[in-house]
């Protein structure tokens, strides 16, 4: 008995003296390594022409280096120069068609790795080539790939005709897709418009201005891809498929690619500014611009002002599915930043700012609006709410939005994080401003009344009927939560007398009944893609209608004015002339209410202390290279912070013997 | 008994391919390859993309009937991969389904190998030990505590055990899994205790019926009578004749040992085919979650029939006709 005892307390004294709940090696404790969650799923795939969700984009942009990229603390967002040596300008070639054209560094090269033998035996890299771009982007047209974003690219000349005569050469000779993939690319004629005219210089002829296409040159589905890695990583004889594997560009490599559990990213010694610091180019160099602002949290320090990045060895990314684990995790320091889930947001967060337990422990809280808008749009092509109902139906419009109390909504459903919206155009992109103030975006139910009895319906009474004007809004989330977000509308609605009804659906369902046309109000995101008003006024301009061309206008709003107006401000610079078009087209929105601007969601990230340089930057952009630890307060605060509680296993064992123990000896006394 | 074990092996692959069909309608009823698609491609996805995508990966043929090719029908393809073991490439990231499953099979192991061993272990171990006390205060405090933990749902023991043990007294880490073997005992302590809390009371419970049973019998009075300590008693003769229920729980249990535990792997971010199972079902990843079911199925019959085969050789009185 006394021996069986001594034995279970051998086992939890060894268990208690092995256990620690640091998730990471603890050899790892001073390396200049960031920690950071992936959630909700693991990476899908590492192939630039595909990627397109936050977390793909997490790794892609560590990994890739892009022509272009944004200045890492100036808002509105600006470009910077990366691989490419400077900011094209569009030139006007005068046969109707319009050039860009990129000049590379000199003496880019690709990281190291065994599919570069393919081209010349025994290599283990070679430089990255102007082709390699035009080669990136011949994927993109490649239909085998399907590129989310091969549209985009249709203003390059030949860019649709390579893509179909790739997809006829596939049909017709099966053969030639077996062949290797560049191989394929040459025997389809290549894209017109794309004019290699040496390693490092790539011209671009496009049909059409297209001022936007730099945006693109800032996003990782551009950046230059090897043939070889094309054709190397195909999945037979044990080899990875291209898609779970990259040749690094940009500043960091992978190391190791165990999606469901960890990716390590290290420092890619390969990139350029690595290898030439003394070129203090922009995206290898940390800003030495920003604001009071940035000075104020802590972004201006002088260790870093100018100095050559990467500042970190590496980043650690490890795959949490559930949110409360991950949260916890960040909370006893083995993350560096974290968002803040719903379920401890009122432990964070207390009338916008920190709790003063966050604060003792060091945190910061950065908040930032997120590009992007949530919006209520009326079907422009319905006969009560749209177009053909003139002046009624704008009146109608008008009181409905004038019923829409965005601060409560954002206060109820998004613990406050969020911005009302008062045009199309959100914070940080260039625009916005003309936005603010608009007439019809603050409650007004007196107004509201008033303009509904202007409109035929008084006191909300469709006449025709005798009954409450009836209409439908559609949406495209089923969660218990979420019709709890859209009651809020229906509610505001109700109060000056009109009676909508929310019929919710799946987002499949949802854009099948937006491409059927049978709806009258409905409730939509969006997010940009690139930080120009453009990415946001397109969605209302005429020629994306949804019922005309299947575009991304599922309001149906086609305003002449505004369509002009719209083609105008798309090619222009940012200016004054600019913003006074933009001006012109936010009147028009204002008054004709095709939507109602609900909110701009706000990004609230709490970081450690031991952080620096984390600013928040709504897109999902590379920013690793930027941040950089302090190490060592790491691992202090991190030992603080995780000192196992031993008693409560010594209580637990002795209650467990005092429970048993004379049960044991009663019953062998008796027997015996 | 091989005519019925070749019986029960045709029973089985009815019931695999009724699993297969009934599969395939409740998976088509509730997504279509435009879900599909756009879960992989993204919301913002335009509608030639998402063409694309569907026939890229073999989507675009009609579910059930196809009148110009009768055997051009996704229901067709489905039952040709299952039944030729042809797994295919994963909708979510075009990873082969067989290198996932290879991969995810380690990790599943790891954990549900010691969470099996240990809590058939434990709970034989407290069974016999409240059998032997049985009518005592301890066997009765046993019920009570059997019957607690096993009315508590193992979610409750997930985040409990997260939060007593891994944030308040900071033992373990919360979740997380790393196979380098310096730091894997970490990871796995927690999610082990969690399973046993969540499984010992059912276990202990039948364990403890069948050997109170076997106590009753004449063999023990008969052993008793002729001096045999309590200890030989429970340990020889009642272990061993009690061994037909503890079989028939065993070989049913050990097919899923390699399925994985689906919440535990998933709370305990451990990449293993539980894990790999709900991650399928978020994605929409047709492709992978066929594959987890038709092999969980497999591995039912087979442990089905397993377990009747074992009935013999346990016990020679068992013959299968």
């Amino acid at each position: 008995m006394w021996k069986a005892a001594a034995a279970v307390s051998i086992i939890i004294v060894s268990t208690l003296a092995a256990c620690s709940n640091n998730p990471y090696p603890d050899a790892d404790a001073d390396k200049k390594i960031l920690y950071r969650k992936m959630r909700k799923s693991p990476p899908k795939t590492l192939d630039p022409a595909v990627a397109y969700s936050v977390v793909d984009h997490l790794v892609t942009g560590a990994i890739y280096g892009t022509l272009l990229d944004y200045d890492y603390l100036d808002r509105p967002f600006r470009l910077i120069p990366g691989l490419a040596e400077a900011i094209p300008v569009e030139l006007d070639n005068g046969d109707g068609t319009r050039s860009v054209s990129f000049r590379l560094r000199p003496d880019l090269i690709y990281d190291d790795d065994p599919c570069f033998a393919l081209g010349a035996p025994g290599a283990s890299s070679r430089p990255i080539l102007a082709a390699d771009v035009a080669f990136a982007l011949m994927r993109i047209a490649d239909p085998d790939v399907g590129s989310p974003v091969a549209t985009v690219f249709s203003r390059i000349v030949g860019f649709e005709a390579f893509s179909e005569r790739l997809r006829a050469m596939r049909e017709e000779d099966p053969l030639l897709a077996g062949e290797r993939i560049d191989e394929q690319y040459r025997a389809a004629g290549g894209i017109e418009g794309l004019r290699v005219h040496s390693d490092r210089d790539l011209e671009i002829v496009l049909s059409d201005t297209f001022p936007q296409l730099l945006y693109w040159f800032a996003m990782e589905f551009t950046t230059p891809i090897p043939w070889e890695a094309v054709a190397y990583y195909d999945g037979e004889e044990g080899r990875d498929i291209f898609s779970e594997h990259a040749v690094a560009t940009g500043p960091f490599r992978i190391t190791r690619y165990a999606k469901r559990t960890r990716i390590s990213l290290r420092r890619n010694e390969s990139w350029y500014g690595i290898r030439h610091p003394e070129w203090k180019a922009p995206a290898a160099t940390y800003p030495t611009g920003g604001t009071e602002a940035d000075r104020a949290a802590g972004l201006l320090d002088p260790q870093y002002l100018g100095k050559p990045l990467p500042f970190l060895d590496g980043v650690e990314l490890s795959f949490e599915a559930e949110s409360i684990p991950g949260f916890n995790k960040f909370l006893q320091g083995y993350y560096d930043y974290s968002e803040i889930i719903e379920e401890s947001f009122d432990q964070i967060v207390a009338e916008g700012g920190l709790t003063p337990e966050m604060i003792a422990m060091g945190m910061y809280l950065s908040k930032e609006p997120d590009p992007a808008m949530y919006y209520i749009g009326f079907n422009m092509d319905d006969p009560v709410v749209g177009r053909s109902g003139g002046d009624r139906s704008r009146k109608l419009r008008q009181a409905m939005s004038l019923a829409i109390d965005s601060d409560e909504f954002i206060r109820l459903f998004f613990n406050d994080r969020g911005i009302p919206a008062y045009s199309p155009i959100p914070p940080g992109i260039f625009g916005h401003e003309a936005g603010l103030g608009n007439p019809f975006r603050k409650v007004d139910l007196k107004r509201a009344r008033q303009l509904l009895a202007e409109a035929g319906y008084p006191r909300g009474i469709d006449p025709e009927t005798g009954k409450p004007l009836e209409l439908g809004f559609t949406t495209a989330h089923t969660t218990a939560r979420a019709q709890l977000r859209y009651q809020f509308f229906v509610d505001s609605w109700r109060r000056i007398g009109i009676d909508v009804e929310i019929s919710s659906s799946n987002y499949n369902q949802f854009q099948d009944v937006l491409r059927r046309g049978a709806y009258q109000t409905f409730f939509f995101g969006w997010g940009a893609d690139y930080p120009d008003p453009e990415n946001f006024l397109f969605l209302l301009w005429g020629e994306l209608a949804k019922s005309k061309s299947g575009g991304s206008n599922s309001a149906n709003f086609d305003d002449p004015q505004y369509n002009e107006l719209f083609l105008r401000m798309r090619n222009m610079r940012n200016g004054p002339e600019r913003l006074a078009i933009i001006e012109q087209m936010l009147e028009i929105l204002r008054l004709e209410r095709p939507w109602i601007e609900i909110f701009v969601p706000e990004k609230y990230v709490l970081s450690q202390g031991w952080l620096r340089n984390y600013k928040s930057f709504g897109m999902s952009l590379p920013m690793f290279r930027y941040l950089d630890v302090d190490a060592p307060a790491r691992a202090e605060k991190r030992l603080a912070w995780n000192e196992p509680v031993e008693w409560p296993a010594w209580v637990l064992a002795i209650a467990v013997i005092a429970i048993v123990a004379p049960g044991v000896v009663t019953f062998f006394r008796e027997r015996q | 008994m091989i005519a019925y074990v070749l019986r029960r092996f045709a029973y089985g692959g009815a019931t695999v391919l009724g699993v297969l069909a009934f599969l395939f309608a409740l998976f088509f009823l509730y997504a279509t390859p435009e879900d599909m698609a756009r879960r992989a491609l993204g919301d913002k996805a335009p509608p030639p993309a998402i063409e694309q995508w569907i026939v890229n990966h073999e989507y675009h043929h009609p579910l059930f009937w196809n009148p110009e090719n009768p055997g051009q029908t996704l229901l067709v393809d489905h039952y040709r991969r299952m039944l030729s073991f042809d797994f295919g490439r994963s909708d979510a990231d075009d990873v082969l389904v067989t290198k996932r499953l290879r991969e995810g099979v380690g990790p599943s192991l790891t954990l549900t190998m010691p969470l099996f061993a240990l809590g058939l272990l434990l709970s034989i171990a407290l069974a016999l030990f409240v059998a032997t006390f049985r009518e005592t205060y301890i066997d009765r405090a046993g019920v009570a505590v059997c019957v607690l933990a096993m009315s508590v749902s193992i979610l409750l023991y997930i985040i409990g055990g997260q939060f007593l043990i891994a944030r308040t007294l900071k033992w373990f880490p919360i979740s997380g899994f790393d196979p380098s073997p310096a730091v894997i005992a970490r990871f796995l302590v927690l999610p082990v205790l969690v399973g046993l809390a969540a499984s010992f009371g059912e276990q202990v419970r039948f364990y403890r019926t069948v050997f109170v049973e076997e106590t009753n019998r004449d063999y023990v009075r008969t052993a008793r009578a002729k001096g045999c300590g309590d200890g030989r008693v429970m340990w020889h003769h009642v272990l061993r004749n009690a061994m037909i229920p503890i079989i028939t729980r065993v070989v049913l249990a050990i097919p899923f040992l390699f399925t994985g535990s689906i919440l535990l792997e998933s709370f305990f971010a451990i990449p293993g085919l539980g894990s790999m199972t709900v991650e399928a079902i978020h994605a929409n990843d047709f492709a992978t979650l066929r594959v987890m079911v038709f092999l969980g199925s497999v591995f039912f019959i087979v442990g089905q029939i397993a377990t009747d085969v074992c009935y013999t050789l346990a016990d020679p009185r068992v013959r299968l006709e």
